[in-house]
């Protein structure tokens, strides 16, 4: 389990747990499930897709960060939209 | 019963104000909550940011950062002041353009050419006014800022910083530090001052592209940010004073009620005594 938030400048636009990330890096897409290193990388701009059980919740983002620590990821994003 | 009917009108008067700035204060309030609203909600990000630029920055990658580049001289500075669209909100911004008048001042003592950017129709206006020549200026800015908004005020100021054409930029802005007290501060946004609490704290992590190149990325984001929440605090700040001084309004006018009312009804008492003490005199000088 992976507990995700995603943070824009305006405001938090997801927080809970998810099963795995999808996120755009700024070299092409990266995935994360449960037990990855810790890393930082950067956001290119594309689609944030988080799988949870019940299904996908996709957000449009644009710059920022990634991060993932202990099974936390946290996505900062400049530009973010729930699509 | 001259006086009286003045009186009247008067009383109405006061009665219809009083009406007008009790709305207007209940406008500000429900308007400060959603300000609020956005004052914290845009706090995770810039706490993220903050975080992980103290965690990233060192003292050695930071002299290869056209940010947070220190310049040993200043000599052009730019003043970025933001005050409200609109007045009836007491001091607010009065105070912003004090504040950024004795900046400006200051600077210029210490010899240094200041540019001033203007966002908020009443700052402009003031400058304008005393014809001081403005560098760039907003006014479109509504109750709900937001990160693009930021984006194009700063990013311009941002470019000449990098370039040198500049050496610091101040935004003056007012801090939301509660709904009654929001006073007039001025930050130093560039250079940038990464907050310092656990710098050099660093974590095992697997950088991508590489530490030097997520810091020069999210250097401008820092400074948008700071940018953004001057903008978001200044609007809360403006709907707090605002609802003060319509508060204040409002009661001024009760108060001038309580006493219109008194002199009013004194002058129909004295009115009616005066005519009972005539009828009364009328008779008795008949009986007489």
């Amino acid at each position: 389990m992976l507990t995700v938030t995603v943070i824009s400048p305006e405001a938090v636009l997801f927080e809970g747990d998810t099963d795995s990330v999808v996120a755009p890096a700024y070299d092409g897409e990266v995935g994360i499930l449960t037990g990855h290193a810790p890393m930082m990388t950067l956001l290119g701009k594309g689609v944030l897709r988080l799988g949870t059980g019940g299904g996908t919740r996709s957000f449009s983002v644009e710059g920022g960060f990634l991060q993932v620590v202990e099974n936390q990821v946290r996505v900062v994003t400049e530009r973010a939209a729930v699509a | 019963m001259a006086k009286g009917r003045e009186l009247k009108g008067r009383i109405k008067s006061v009665e219809n104000t009083r009406k007008i700035t009790r709305t207007m204060e209940m406008v500000a309030t429900s308007k400060m909550k959603r300000a609020m609203d956005r004052v914290i909600a845009a706090r995770p990000y810039a706490q993220a940011l903050g975080d992980v630029m103290s965690r990233l920055y060192s003292p050695e990658l930071a002299e290869r950062f056209p940010l947070l580049r220190q310049p040993a001289q200043t000599r052009r500075a730019a003043v970025i002041l933001i005050t409200g669209n609109r007045g009836l909100s007491g001091a607010f911004n009065a105070n912003l353009i004090r504040e950024s008048r004795n900046l400006i001042a200051r600077l210029e003592r210490e010899g240094v050419e200041v540019e001033l950017h203007a966002v908020g129709r009443k700052g402009l206006g003031y400058y304008r006014y005393i014809g001081r020549p403005v560098a760039s200026s907003r006014i479109d800015i509504g109750d709900r800022p937001t990160a693009a908004n930021a984006a194009e005020i700063v990013d311009g100021v941002m470019e000449a910083f990098a370039s040198r054409r500049l050496d610091a930029v101040y935004i003056v802005h007012a801090h939301f530090r509660s709904a009654i007290s929001t006073p007039p501060t001025t930050e130093k946004i560039l250079p940038v001052t990464p907050p310092g609490e656990d710098r050099g704290k660093q974590q095992d992590y697997l950088l991508f592209p590489s530490a030097e190149e997520i810091l020069s990325s999210l250097l401008p984001s820092y400074v948008r940010n700071m940018v953004y929440r001057a903008l978001v605090e200044n609007t809360a700040a403006f709907y707090s004073a605002q609802r003060t001084a319509m508060k204040n309004a409002t009661d001024n006018a009760t108060d001038m009620l309580n006493i219109l009312r008194r002199t009013y009804n004194r002058a129909r008492q004295a009115n009616i005594t005066q005519e009972i003490a005539e009828i009364v005199g009328g008779a008795s000088a008949l009986q007489g």
